[in-house]
């Protein structure tokens, strides 16, 4: 479907939801490129309605050929509409989602879009100098705030399962250690040996049960060139579960710019967890963010496997499924195979 | 022209330094920068890829034998080809799984320093296959 055609189906589509919305069109349809699990468009909407002419933009995600379930698609829209409005989290609006391939020849989701942001480069965070302790202060009140989002009554917690407290970290392992076994085309003697380390020392139960973002680092949220963050973005992994499952993923040294001295490349650990801590209303225990920093690896490296497999397999020819199966894969498992290696008394 | 890594480093510093930025905002100019900066990994990978497995096999081989794993149904690949090199290299792999699974349930302290050997292993060859970022200037 070319972007033209798009542009013209969406807009019928638009008009049967915008209450009162007549003579919609699409004054403006460009991709946005990155990630690969949605195909996200920028959409500038010009309609009428009782009150005269009217512009709305906003941002549309669309499942790609190879798409993931409808499920998965629901939560990623209940995710965002249970942080829209909350805790000062700068979260867009979910305003449509669509479920059958009818409209737009795939499902989809419609959400407002928060116009003057860029992203940050995760390899690049000196580049936002000099708003990084700005930005990393930011960075981790909202972690905190979405930790502390109320998850009874949420919309999320329509959507999926509540694990118990003591089952969040099985739950995740589970769950990752089968995308690491079942997308792998090689062996995978470190990535198997950090499995069953995580097996045999598991964390202690979940201090609360939290709304997990799954995907909260460097990369996935704007922000305004002048230190501060104006959209938290890519909730499609978001669960509930342990909210230090967030904080070791936005924590993992893959996302630092090279700066493993910085919490997120951003601030000196014991203030960014302090500010997380405050935000949050958890306590911080070393030895359980330790078991959730070694799952992180775990589970990135079961993201670049399954990317990997998709693109060999040409579900998905997106070039940044190539580059996941391979430098960022490659990374994770050096990191993985270091920090493992100590423990089992290698000579590093 | 059979200098396979200086041709694929070409072409990548071409569809980067040159083609991105013709491409403007284009969906595409992100797909574009991100297959320069893979062709130039490319190259560099291709020229050590050989070396690197064959050095892996050997370092399996011998932790294998340490381990007195009977590793002898993994026949050696017969040439040099990536393709059967990978072959063999899984094989020994899978193995090497099966013994350090065996070696964490021991807690006998020959165990432990074979284990540790193998992480030494591990590491060696993970830091081998890590591709050298690219210097590149910024894709869009």
């Amino acid at each position: 479907m070319t972007e033209a055609e798009l542009a013209a189906k969406f807009a019928a589509y638009v008009e049967t939801k915008l209450p009162g919305a007549r003579n919609v069109i699409v004054t403006q349809i460009s991709r946005i490129h990155g990630g690969a699990s949605r195909q996200t468009y920028s959409i500038d909407l010009a309609y009428e309605d009782a009150t005269g002419p009217q512009v709305k933009a906003v941002i549309v995600r669309r499942d790609p050929p190879d798409s993931l379930i409808d499920t998965e698609r629901r939560v990623e829209f209940a995710a965002i509409n249970s942080a829209f409005g909350q805790g000062g989290l700068p979260v867009p609006e979910a305003m449509f989602l669509e479920t059958a391939p009818e409209a737009l020849g795939a499902p989809f989701f419609i959400m407002g879009r928060i116009d003057g942001g860029e992203t940050l480069n995760p390899f690049q965070i000196d580049a936002i100098e000099p708003h990084r302790a700005a930005m990393g202060q930011q960075f981790f009140q909202h972690l905190g705030a979405i930790a502390a989002l109320p998850v009874a009554g949420s919309a999320l917690a329509d959507e999926i399962e509540i694990p118990a407290a003591d089952a969040c970290w099985s739950r995740e392992l589970a769950y990752w250690a089968h995308e690491v076994r079942s997308n792998a085309v090689h062996p995978q003697p470190v990535a198997d040996a950090a499995i069953r380390y995580l097996e045999a020392n598991p964390p202690p139960p979940a201090q609360r049960l939290s709304i997990v973002h799954g995907d909260y680092r460097s990369g996935n949220f704007l922000h305004d060139g002048a230190g501060k963050m104006t959209a938290i973005l890519d909730w499609e992994m978001a669960h509930i579960g342990d909210p230090y499952e967030d904080l070791a993923w936005a924590t993992d040294p893959f996302w630092c710019g090279n700066d493993t001295t910085r919490a997120a490349g951003f601030l000196p650990w014991p203030e960014a967890i302090e500010i997380w801590k405050t935000a949050s209303g958890c306590r911080f225990d070393s030895a359980a963010f330790e078991w959730w920093s070694i799952f992180t690896q775990v589970k990135a490296l079961g993201i670049w496997l399954s990317s990997a497999r998709a693109f060999a397999e040409g579900k998905n020819d997106d070039p940044i499924l190539a580059w996941s199966g391979w430098f960022t894969y490659a990374a994770h498992e050096l990191m993985l195979a270091s920090r493992l290696g100590l423990k089992f008394g290698a000579d590093l | 022209m059979s200098d396979i890594g200086m041709i694929l480093d070409r072409i990548g510093h071409k569809l980067v330094s040159d083609i991105v930025p013709k491409l403007g905002a284009d969906y595409a100019a992100g797909h574009a920068g991100m297959t320069g900066y893979m062709a130039v990994m490319a190259g560099e990978a291709w020229d050590g890829a050989a070396d690197r497995l064959v050095t892996e096999i050997a370092g399996l081989r011998h932790l294998l034998q340490a381990g007195q794993v009977d590793h002898s149904g993994v026949p050696g690949a017969g040439s040099f080809k990536i393709g059967d090199l990978t072959v063999e290299r899984d094989g020994l792999a899978a193995k090497l799984i099966t013994l350090q699974t065996a070696l964490e349930a021991a807690s006998d302290g020959e165990s432990r320093a074979l284990n540790a050997q193998i992480w030494q292993h591990l590491t060696a060859t993970a830091y081998a296959r890590m591709p050298s970022p690219p210097a590149l200037p910024e894709t869009a």
